[in-house]
């Protein structure tokens, strides 16, 4: 059984009197420990999926199934547990909370989980040692760099341990040799942890380091392809 | 780390949450002031009528507090006296005589209440010795000293050691005269007692008007004047044979009808007052709510719940609620004990206003109450709950995927 199944999946937007397909008779399963990209251009579905799977947005048609569960058919209460204990998000812009430490930044999860302090605070010191962040924990936001801030992020979303990390163009700020450092610990992570990594991008350099790359295109699968290393 | 979160997220715009804060720090505190001045504007009103010339309950014959009639008279008893004398619940008990009639000085003559008492027990129950301008108290022992009221005074034209003639219509039907001397003056700022009330020795009063050993009230004094028909329906157990006991509520009904509609005009004071601020909180909180929709959309897309959304934005809100409580009431305090002590004199400005049988003296002065704290600190917790409600359920509702769009 694939850890992640969309079967024919719809996503139309209201906008104004008019629909905007984002996406059209969309298939995709992907297995456990799976490193994909998904590229294409701007307004292609890229972040749709990753909102579609990761459940903070709902099909219009189609089944989306983790772990064999439907994600598309749950109340929102079931559907931030499981982002809680399954997901982790990357996102472009970083998003760290800009009044929260670093390390505090990365612990939310534990703290929602209901996880001690200082069980907390000896995963995150672990975890930020691993990504090349150790002694940055009480720095607020505005006083890390781009790419020290995509780590926290990547440490927030690692925290708990999640099946699938999702990281929606998460190079995009990043200068190339940064955004190289970002997805060369990616792919760390994805060997040593075995977490399932989806992430997008429309930069070909970053595109060309991912195992298996879904091309989307006005909202269809074009191109769905591994690639060797 | 909600509580901290929520902390941070209150000094995060620090300019305008200050601003908030000071808005209901200022609405707060002006109303706990304003409840002050009003609770003691009352108060003076209750003093003025009960502590300067009633009393809280007053025991008379049937009809007596109506017509006032001079043989409508009893015979004090003193078992009676001594019981009222030992009640726990009663502060003084003063029998007194009634008589109204014509003092004259020199040339001048005028109508007068003359309120034949003795001293010791009179001073238990009502307090003029504290408004006097001249002379003094009239003496225990004394046989025919008067205390008269400023205006009276004045139209007589006398001071202490003149002396006057009182003549009136005595109980026999036969002409009562004698003379007074003038030991002191007295002004409380109510005009109707200022201008006509006369305190004299009782034993003299009831040789002039031919009423030996009788009297027409006992006024009494009591711990808990708001308690006042509580205690009368006690008391009144003892009264023998047709003795009826009524409470200054009942004497002057306006004025018991203005205090304790009292509860009622706070509350309404409060909601106008607290209206503008609420309006105010809910547009920061609002404010501060959209500005932070992505952020919101990072919170869920991370597992928050919505109910901890929800949280979060009405602890920010009650924190700031909380914080300007605290500050609201200190200031309210500090400005209401200022009052106290201080207070404006408007008497130069204003006359006292005669209203529900009493006086509103010209003056601003405020009396510390709990309950002037009490609502407008509920009030504010309540205003800073629904001002935060909206905004909190506006962020809750809040779809991660759209607000994760949102720049
Ligand atoms: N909330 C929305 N309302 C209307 N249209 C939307 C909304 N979200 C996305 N779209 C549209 O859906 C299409 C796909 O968007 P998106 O998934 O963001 O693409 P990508 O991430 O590849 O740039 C675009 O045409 C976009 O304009
Ligand atoms: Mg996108």
């Amino acid at each position: 059984m694939p850890l992640i199944q969309l079967t024919d999946v719809e996503k139309i937007y209201p906008l104004g009197n008019q629909q905007v397909v984002a996406l059209s008779e969309f298939s995709l399963s992907i297995d456990k420990g799976e490193f994909t990209v998904l590229a294409g251009p701007s307004g292609s579905g890229k972040t749709t999926v990753l909102n579609l799977i990761g459940g903070i947005d709902q099909p219009t048609r189609g089944r989306i199934e983790i772990e064999g569960r439907d994600v598309g058919r749950r109340s929102t209460r079931a559907l931030a547990d499981f982002r809680l204990r399954h997901i982790g998000f990357i996102f472009q812009s970083y998003n760290l909370i800009p009044v929260l430490t670093a390390a505090e930044n990365a612990e939310f999860t534990l703290m929602l989980q209901g996880m001690t302090k200082p069980a907390r605070r000896a995963r995150i010191r672990d975890l930020f040692a691993d990504l090349g962040i150790g002694g940055l924990e009480n720095r607020k936001p505005r006083d890390l760099s781009g790419g020290q801030q995509q780590r926290v992020a990547v440490a927030r979303a690692m925290a708990s341990h999640p099946a699938v990390i999702l990281a929606d163009e998460p190079t995009a700020n990043l200068d190339s040799q940064t955004a190289e450092g970002l997805l060369d610990l990616m792919h760390r992570l994805n060997r040593q942890h075995h977490t399932t990594f989806i992430f997008s991008s429309h930069d070909p350099l970053v595109i060309s380091r991912a195992r298996r790359i879904v091309r989307l295109r006005d909202g269809r699968l074009e191109d769905d392809r591994v690639q060797q290393p | 780390m909600l509580l901290s979160l929520a902390l941070r997220n209150i000094w995060r715009n620090k300019r305008r949450t200050l601003l908030t804060v000071s808005a209901m720090v200022v609405s707060s505190a002006l109303l706990i002031l304003a409840l002050g001045i009003f609770s003691g504007m009352l108060n003076d009103m209750l003093a003025a009528a009960t502590e300067q010339y009633r009393g809280h309950l007053v025991i008379s014959m049937p009809g007596y507090q109506q017509d006032r009639e001079i043989f409508n008279s009893f015979v004090p008893d003193f078992v009676l006296l001594e019981e009222l004398d030992k009640d726990p619940d009663v502060l003084g008990v003063s029998p007194r005589l009634r008589g109204f009639g014509l003092l004259s000085h020199g040339h001048n003559t005028y109508p007068a209440e003359l309120l034949g008492i003795r001293p010791r027990k009179e001073r238990q129950v009502t307090n003029l010795e504290k408004h006097l301008t001249g002379g003094r108290y009239p003496a225990e022992e004394a046989a025919d000293e008067a205390l008269l009221g400023r205006g009276l005074a004045q139209k007589l034209g006398v001071e202490p050691g003149d002396e006057l003639v009182f003549v009136t219509q005595a109980a026999d039907g036969s002409i009562g005269n004698d003379l007074l001397t003038v030991t002191g003056i007295f002004a409380t700022g109510d005009t109707t007692h200022d201008n006509s009330l006369v305190l004299v020795p009782l034993a003299w009063l009831q040789k002039v008007m031919v009423l030996e050993n009788k009297v027409h009230e006992i006024a009494l004094r009591i711990h808990r004047p708001d308690k006042a028909s509580v205690l009368a329906d006690r008391l009144s157990a003892l009264l023998p044979g047709q003795l009826r006991i009524v409470t200054w509520g009942s004497l002057m009904p306006e004025l018991q009808e203005a205090i304790l509609s009292f509860d009622a005009s706070r509350l309404i004071v409060a909601v106008i007052l607290y209206l503008a601020t609420g309006l105010g909180i809910l547009n920061t909180v609002y404010m501060s709510v959209m500005e932070r929709t992505r952020e919101f959309g990072v919170l869920m897309a991370i597992g928050m719940r919505t109910w901890q959304i929800r949280l979060l934005v009405l602890s920010e809100t009650l924190i700031m609620g909380l914080l300007s409580l605290i500050v609201g009431c200190g200031l309210g305090a500090f400005m209401t004990l200022y009052m106290q002590q201080v207070g404006i004199d408007l008497s130069r400005h204003l006359t006292p206003i005669t209203y529900a049988g009493s006086t509103i003296l010209p003056r601003l002065h405020a009396v510390n109450e709990a309950g002037n704290y009490l609502l407008p600190a509920v009030m504010l917790l309540i205003i800073a709950l629904l001002a935060g409600w909206l905004p909190a359920r506006r962020a809750a509702k809040l779809q991660p995927a759209d607000a994760l769009r949102e720049e």
